[in-house]
């Protein structure tokens, strides 16, 4: 078993980045993998409730982040600089998640096996 | 000696990361180290379109990924539900789909994005492109 990390930085629907970034955090979880997440930059955006993917032709792929929980995905941590910057509230999320500072996640980094980014 | 995975994220034309994959890969080989195999994710899985043509004085990256597998024994591995949402096929997903035509280039496979993940836990280090 190995200890991925894998960052979302960028923004739900304009790329399929998101899309495939979570479909391999699932992925990994299933293959006994320790997954963690870290949600940065504009991918915080992912985590906002009260989106509709479908009104632009997307599937709503972001609607699979209330399974992390059942695939043993423990650790979500959000990057509290973004949140400042993007003028964002825990509220507004959809699932529960961990704020962290940009020492907190470079410790975190440091502690994993792999980074992904996506 | 490490063993190395790689990922390639991007396509064969457009942009140098996958190029930079590329040569990675070539320089570990060359220096003693080991290539698990390299997974094609994202964009990615555009490099193993064998209809990529690229004029005859540019560099063709497909070919030279092809070239790796021959020489080397890489194993080049396409994420399949990757590549179909970006039009590329094997034989056997082109009659799946009641497609006429495919166009996955041999020797890349199709495979899942378990062969990633099962190459991670066994590689001593994944390195994405």
């Amino acid at each position: 078993m190995k200890k991925l990390c894998i960052i979302f930085r960028q923004a739900p629907h304009g790329t399929a980045h998101g899309r495939e970034g979570l479909d391999l955090s699932l992925l990994s979880a299933s293959f006994e993998q320790e997954v963690s997440l870290i949600f940065t930059d504009e991918g915080l955006l992912t985590l906002l409730k009260n989106q509709d993917p479908e009104s632009i032709g997307c599937k709503d792929y972001i609607a699979t982040l209330g399974a992390l929980s059942l695939y043993d995905i423990d650790t979500v941590l959000v990057c509290q600089e973004s949140m400042q910057e993007l003028g964002l509230l825990e509220a507004n999320f959809r699932i529960a998640v961990s704020m962290a500072t940009a020492t907190e996640i470079s410790t975190h980094l440091a502690s994993v096996d792999e980074v992904i980014v996506f | 000696m490490s063993k190395f995975i790689i990922q390639v994220n991007s396509p064969a034309y457009g942009s140098s990361s996958s190029y930079s994959a590329y040569r990675f890969a070539k320089a570990a080989i060359d220096n003693g180290h080991m290539i698990e195999k390299v997974f094609f994710y994202q964009d990615g899985v555009l490099n193993t379109n064998s209809l990529n043509s690229p004029a005859s004085d540019e560099f063709d990256l497909k070919q030279a990924w092809v070239d790796l597998h021959d020489n080397h024994g890489v194993a080049l591995i396409n994420c399949v539900s990757a590549a179909l949402r970006r039009g590329v096929l094997s034989e056997s997903e082109a009659k799946e789909n009641q497609q006429l035509h495919w166009n996955m280039q041999a020797p890349f496979i199709m495979g899942g994005l378990g062969e990633l993940v099962t190459g991670i836990e066994t590689a001593d280090r994944l390195i994405c492109f």
